[in-house]
């Protein structure tokens, strides 16, 4: 590849890639609209399509540390994870539980500063 | 943007979205460092970030951008690990298919899964919402801006911000404010439990198919316990 068409083609050739995928993905299902029939009992299940990629999303990134499942309480992110849920299940605050889950994980990982 | 209902609604979009922000600032930031670490120059990286707009994506493009995989490689990765993004856009489809084909390309190009889930909660809550396609661009605009912010922050100061930090866990965790209130149904709750486990067993699997197996799974119990809890209802 660096040879005929250069590292720099070839980068950007990638990113349009990349680019295209997202368009694929995101958009031909509003483009075909109606037209994207799909079984009715699938329609229903697609309700719980938000709850679910969440949570999909959520675990490994809270339960795994290099690959491995970690329920133990060193696990900071977990620990930081379920202190961010109270703080939301009390405060109904969502910056509250982003900003406050990462000063508990800011603490377990660093300490106290000072000490 | 004349009618004041509808300037109201673009607000409450970004509104509803930005206590969020938070969250997208890391992940954008963490992004935009792990873009300039790989190789790619300042110039690629913004490009990648400014045209792909798709975190996960734009990720597991580097290692195969950097080892000159070859393109259709790099396309098909990238398709497989944004195919959440197809359930996203085929559950919210009934909701845009009044407007142009043009304004469909662009809204399902700013769908993300912090704005997906934002957008599902306006139509659990008001149905019967005017104008709810444009809170959701308000919002999922909102959501491209501060991601672009911290993106281009993340690439310019890429020396300055230490991974040790773990910023990308905020990412992690502005999902969770999004996931706890959605818990309180018990359908839900059971979808949400299993779609974490598979997600965890299957977490091995290339191109995050793993994801995509969780969701679907997840999905499908929800379904189940849901019909079952109106059978019994009705029984009762």
């Amino acid at each position: 590849m660096n040879e005929f068409a250069g590292f720099d083609t070839y980068v950007w050739l990638a990113i349009l890639g990349v680019t295209l995928a997202t368009f694929i993905t995101r958009s031909s299902p509003l483009l075909l609209g109606a037209r994207l029939r799909i079984p009715p009992l699938a329609e229903a299940a697609l309700r719980f399509a938000p709850a679910c990629a969440l949570a999909a999303i959520i675990a490994p990134d809270l339960l795994l540390e290099n690959g491995q499942v970690n329920l133990s309480l060193d696990n900071a992110r977990l620990i930081s994870g379920c202190i961010a849920s109270a703080i939301f299940v009390y405060f109904r605050s969502i910056s509250g539980t982003i900003i406050g889950g990462m000063l508990v994980y800011w603490l377990l990982t660093f300490g106290l500063p000072g000490f | 943007m004349s009618d004041p209902a509808r300037r109201q609604a673009v607000l409450r979009g970004v509104r509803e979205l930005l206590p969020l922000s938070p969250g997208i600032f890391a992940w954008g930031l963490v992004t935009g460092v792990a873009m300039v670490k790989s190789g790619l120059s300042t110039l690629e990286a913004l490009g990648l970030s400014l045209l792909a707009y798709a975190g996960s994506a734009q990720l597991a493009a580097l290692p195969l951008i950097t080892t000159l995989a070859p393109l259709w490689l790099v396309l098909v990765t990238a398709i497989i690990v944004n195919l959440r993004f197809v359930v996203y856009s085929t559950a919210i489809r009934s909701h845009f298919g009044h407007l142009p084909a043009r304004s469909r390309l662009w809204l399902g190009y700013i769908v993300g899964d912090i704005m997906f889930v934002r957008f599902s909660n306006l139509l659990e809550r008001e149905p019967e919402y005017p104008h709810k396609i444009v809170y959701y661009t308000g919002g999922a605009v909102a959501n491209w801006v501060v991601w672009q912010v911290s993106s281009i922050v993340g690439i310019f100061a890429a020396q300055l911000i230490p991974q040790s930090l773990g910023l990308e866990l905020a990412g992690t965790l502005a999902l969770v404010a999004l996931v706890v209130p959605l818990c309180r149904h018990l359908p839900t709750l059971g979808g949400v439990l299993v779609a974490a486990l598979v997600a965890v067993l299957t977490h091995h699997l290339p191109m995050r198919l793993g994801l995509l197996c969780a969701v679907v799974a997840g999905m499908l119990v929800a379904l189940g316990l849901e019909h079952r809890r109106q059978q019994r209802g009705v029984g009762s």
